[in-house]
């Protein structure tokens, strides 16, 4: 086992941000991040390898994700980053396992900040376990990291601004965008209007992105959903229909033919290693998520772990970003590298600022949050749990022998068993057991995490010597 | 007053969910309670069964001698008495008919393994090798060993290192899903006319002077003339509640499960180091360590990185294949590895289903049926006499 000051799981907006911190004040923080070069999913880059001709700020996000990693490098020596290395469990004292190709560590430190970031809400319908059919960041990954289309003609669909961008970057790189589906109606956008206008240069940002989808011919159709994906090898079609405020279908349905669906509806924060930590969760009704409980300076309730960005409740790149500069001013005060007057003094305008950014957030968290009515397209034959391939109809018979609660449900249907842990299905199951018990989801609980949260090889293990001792 | 059941059996493992079974199939007004705790032993099950193999000590208990005794070699004192094992051995034939039957009658498959290679115990060095045959010369006629050279092993599974010198094999041990076997057993009991309720913690028994009348859940009690208690590692817990000693404790074990591969074994295996076996999935489990840290059900790195280590001498082809889950469960443990069953004396109303420690699984289907025939009132199909609770209490007088 080896010792750090701070360690800083993620190296997204917030990571990066709270690594800066951290340099600037001396301090030599160890980074952790899953991918070959920092920047998380918002800034993600293709590997160093690859030679390409484009420029490479194609947007304001990627000219910020630029200045981040330029910081970054400006450290030198005084950051430690470990890059494509993952986080596969948590023990008891921030004591934290990681592993790379050269193997495993354990890492016990002082301070510790949770950076995961968030993963894409997919709820079950009819034909989304069929190839083709992906989320939006997945599509977005393919266009950033490995410069491949993902399709010809692509239908992005599902709800939030994130599908705009998409819709957007696909455009660009040269996909035929056969439309946007949002869930969202057009009316529903407008009752929010005056708090979107709280932040103009946010708005500005995505009525730009609308714009170019215009510009584009793109057709957009505002309060549909997605109700099924039919195919025989792969995707080949896709059933939109038109849907009430609930997201319930309602009305006319439409085909349309394309090769690549892209489906997701918001973020869901990534909380498996704070549960690990054991931090206490809450469930957000507005996000329809669990999320960890932090104080004003973003500590959990376990002592020295602190969440930033998108893995303590979704709020987007800028807002994560300062998230991730006061959980480190926070650490740091903690480490007794800042005495409480630089504390508060640095501390002072980012609060100031991630003020200011609430009103916008409370908006979109408002118009995007999952409506009940996504969380009921599945057939009673649909996939609900893709790990375990469990049907609707295998789920509801466990719920109607007993399983009426998470860890009951799983342990007599294998729900939650596989890889993902719950990630993909839990909301739907919560939902199922709400609606045939009448409980509210907060009483029915997120799903026990185990280890390992990430890739871990038996050979990674029998190899404990990643980093020196130091 | 009118009575919540006739029978509460308090835990919907293996054991609660097999003694509400065969109370419901006669007819029995029975109520099932459970909460899925977390380290409940069923759900943290390898699912072996392994009758002889687990009598001996195969399995967890040359692990756990293993790591206890590691200067002085293994010897043959983790054996358990024939009685047990005899027991063991008559559970086990219960499977082939109860898998079809709890398919028939709840339509879980609780997918009952017959067609492997049987249980290999694998030897390393010429140590182990004695170990195995002192053993076996213990071992009545239709339940010995078959001996295998390395390579009649390597033919059977090739998959093995080629560092092993042999194996002892017991031809007639399988595995099941001992979740599947646990949902089977309530879904079945539901079918027959049970009730169940979940997610309900008893937290303690309801004694009238030497009487037990029912259960405590949380400000809400439930009546009833008799209580069974299956609650696993809880047992000592809820019986001391309402004084009476079961010395059940927890017995941690880690295990390791791999990401679902294709067809690689067909036998279970045991070396001194871990166990190993294929489930219909496609994962292999690999288990496990035996350790008293309580009620504490957290990993460590240490023990899974021994359990791996031991696994990739065995079988090298696992060390590149993913983790898919390592998890810790709490065996009920007793003294002297052996369940404890029954009645108690100087109480009535109240019946032991508990210390299964790490035969649970295999014990379920008798451990059901005997019981549920002593509280009915006809004569068990084998003697719960030498797993009675006051064993011990004899025990304890002996030393004072």
């Amino acid at each position: 086992m080896i010792r750090r000051e701070l360690v800083i799981l993620g190296a997204g907006p917030a990571g990066m941000a709270a690594a800066i911190t951290a340099g600037r004040c001396g301090i030599r923080a160890t980074v952790i991040d899953e991918n070959a070069t920092s920047g998380g999913q918002i800034f993600r880059q293709p590997p160093k390898s690859f030679v390409t001709s484009d420029s490479p700020a194609d947007d304001e996000n990627a000219a910020r994700g630029t200045d981040l990693r330029k910081e970054l490098a400006s450290l030198g020596d005084r950051i430690e980053l470990l890059p494509a290395t993952t986080v596969w469990g948590y023990f008891p004292q921030r004591q934290i396992a990681i592993r790379n190709e050269q193997g495993w560590q354990m890492i016990e430190a002082k301070q510790l900040i949770l950076a995961p970031g968030a993963y894409e809400f997919v709820p079950p319908f009819p034909g989304w376990t069929l190839p083709g059919v992906m989320t939006p960041g997945a599509a977005q990954s393919m266009v950033k990291t490995m410069k491949i289309l993902p399709g010809k003609r692509v239908l992005v669909a599902g709800s939030g601004p994130f599908l705009l961008v998409v819709a957007a970057q696909l455009h660009a790189a040269g996909v035929e965008v056969v439309g946007v589906v949002e869930a969202v109606r057009r009316r529903d956008i407008l009752r929010h209007f005056p708090d979107l206008l709280s932040n103009r240069k946010l708005l500005g940002q995505g009525r730009r992105y609308y714009r170019t989808l215009q510009q584009a011919g793109i057709p957009f159709h505002w309060g549909h959903l997605v109700t099924e994906a039919h195919g025989n090898e792969s995707v080949e079609q896709a059933t939109i229909t038109a849907c009430d405020s609930q997201s319930r279908p309602q009305g006319r349905s439409t085909t349309i033919s394309l090769d690549t669906l892209c489906v997701g509806y918001g973020f869901v924060p990534r909380i498996e290693l704070a549960q690990m930590a054991d931090c206490h969760v809450q469930y957000s009704d507005l996000l329809g998520s669990w999320i960890p409980e932090v104080d004003e300076n973003f500590e959990t309730s376990v002592p020295g772990v602190r969440v930033a960005g998108d893995g303590g409740g979704v709020a987007g790149a800028i807002a994560a970003e300062l998230q991730g500069t006061l959980a480190a001013l926070a650490a740091l005060h903690q480490l007794g590298q800042l005495d409480a007057s630089a504390f508060e003094q640095q501390r002072t305008p980012i609060v100031f600022r991630l003020n200011k950014l609430q009103k916008f957030r409370r908006a979109l968290d408002q118009i995007y949050r999952i409506r009940s009515g996504l969380l009921d397209l599945a057939l009673p034959d649909t996939i609900v749990c893709r790990c375990e391939e469990l049907t609707r109809q295998e789920v509801e018979t466990g719920i109607q022998f007993g399983g009426t609660d998470i860890p009951t449900l799983k342990v007599s249907t294998r729900l939650g068993m596989g890889p993902c842990q719950g990630k993909m299905c839990w909301s739907m199951a919560a939902r199922m057991i709400a609606a045939q018990t009448g409980k509210s989801i907060a009483d029915i609980g997120p799903v026990r995490v185990r280890p390992p949260v990430g890739p871990l090889e038996i050979a990674d293990l029998l190899n404990p010597q990643l980093l020196e001792t130091s | 007053m009118k009575q919540t059941a006739d029978v509460i059996v308090v835990g919907g493992g293996v054991i609660g969910g097999a003694v509400a079974f065969e109370l419901a199939r006669r007819s029995v007004d029975v109520l099932l309670l459970d909460k899925s705790l977390p380290g409940r032993a069923t759900s943290a099950s390898a699912g072996g069964l392994w009758p002889v193999g687990e009598a001996v000590g195969l399995g967890c208990g040359i692990i756990h001698h293993q790591s206890r005794a590691a200067s002085d070699g293994i010897s043959s004192e983790l054996v358990l008495p024939t009685v047990f094992r005899d027991f063991l051995i008559r559970s086990n034939e219960c499977f082939p008919k109860l898998a079809e039957e709890l398919k028939e009658i709840s339509a879980v498959d609780i997918e009952y393994e017959s067609e492997g290679n049987g249980l290999f115990f694998l030897y390393f060095n010429e140590d182990e090798q004695r170990f195995v045959e002192t053993i076996a010369s213990g071992l009545p006629g239709g339940s010995k060993f078959k001996m295998l050279d390395a390579n009649e092993v390597k033919q059977l599974e090739p998959q093995l290192t080629d560092d092993l010198l042999g194996a002892a094999v017991l031809a007639n041990e399988h595995q099941l899903n001992p979740m599947y076997l646990a949902e089977g057993f309530k879904r079945a009991a539901i079918a027959l006319g049970a009730q169940f309720r979940h997610n309900t913690l008893v937290t303690g028994l309801c004694r009238e002077a030497d009487r037990v009348v029912g259960v405590q859940v949380g400000d809400q009690v439930l009546t009833c003339n008799t209580v069974v208690n299956a609650a696993g590692a809880w047992a000592g817990n809820l019986a001391a509640a309402a004084g009476l000693r079961v010395p059940v404790f927890p017995v941690r074990g880690q295990i390791v499960l791999t990401q679902s591969l294709p067809h690689t074994l067909s036998a279970c295996l045991s070396t001194s180091g871990c166990y190993m076996l294929q489930k219909k999935h496609g994962e292999v489990l690999i288990g496990s360590t035996t350790e008293n840290t309580g009620f504490d059900v957290s990993v460590t790195a240490e023990a899974i990185t021994q359990l791996c280590r031991a696994a990739v001498q065995t079988v090298p082809i696992l060390r590149n294949v993913g983790i898919k889950r390592v998890w810790s469960g709490l065996r009920p443990g007793t003294q002297d590895e052996l369940p404890i069953l029954g009645p108690m004396e100087n109480v009535t109303g109240y019946v032991n289903a508990a210390g299964g420690f790490r035969t649970g699984i295999v014990a379920a289907p008798l451990t059901g049926r005997v019981l549920a025939q002593a509280i009915v009132g006809e004569t068990p199909d084998v003697a719960i006499d030498p797993f009675l609770a006051n064993r011990f209490q004899r025990s304890t007088a002996a030393f004072a």
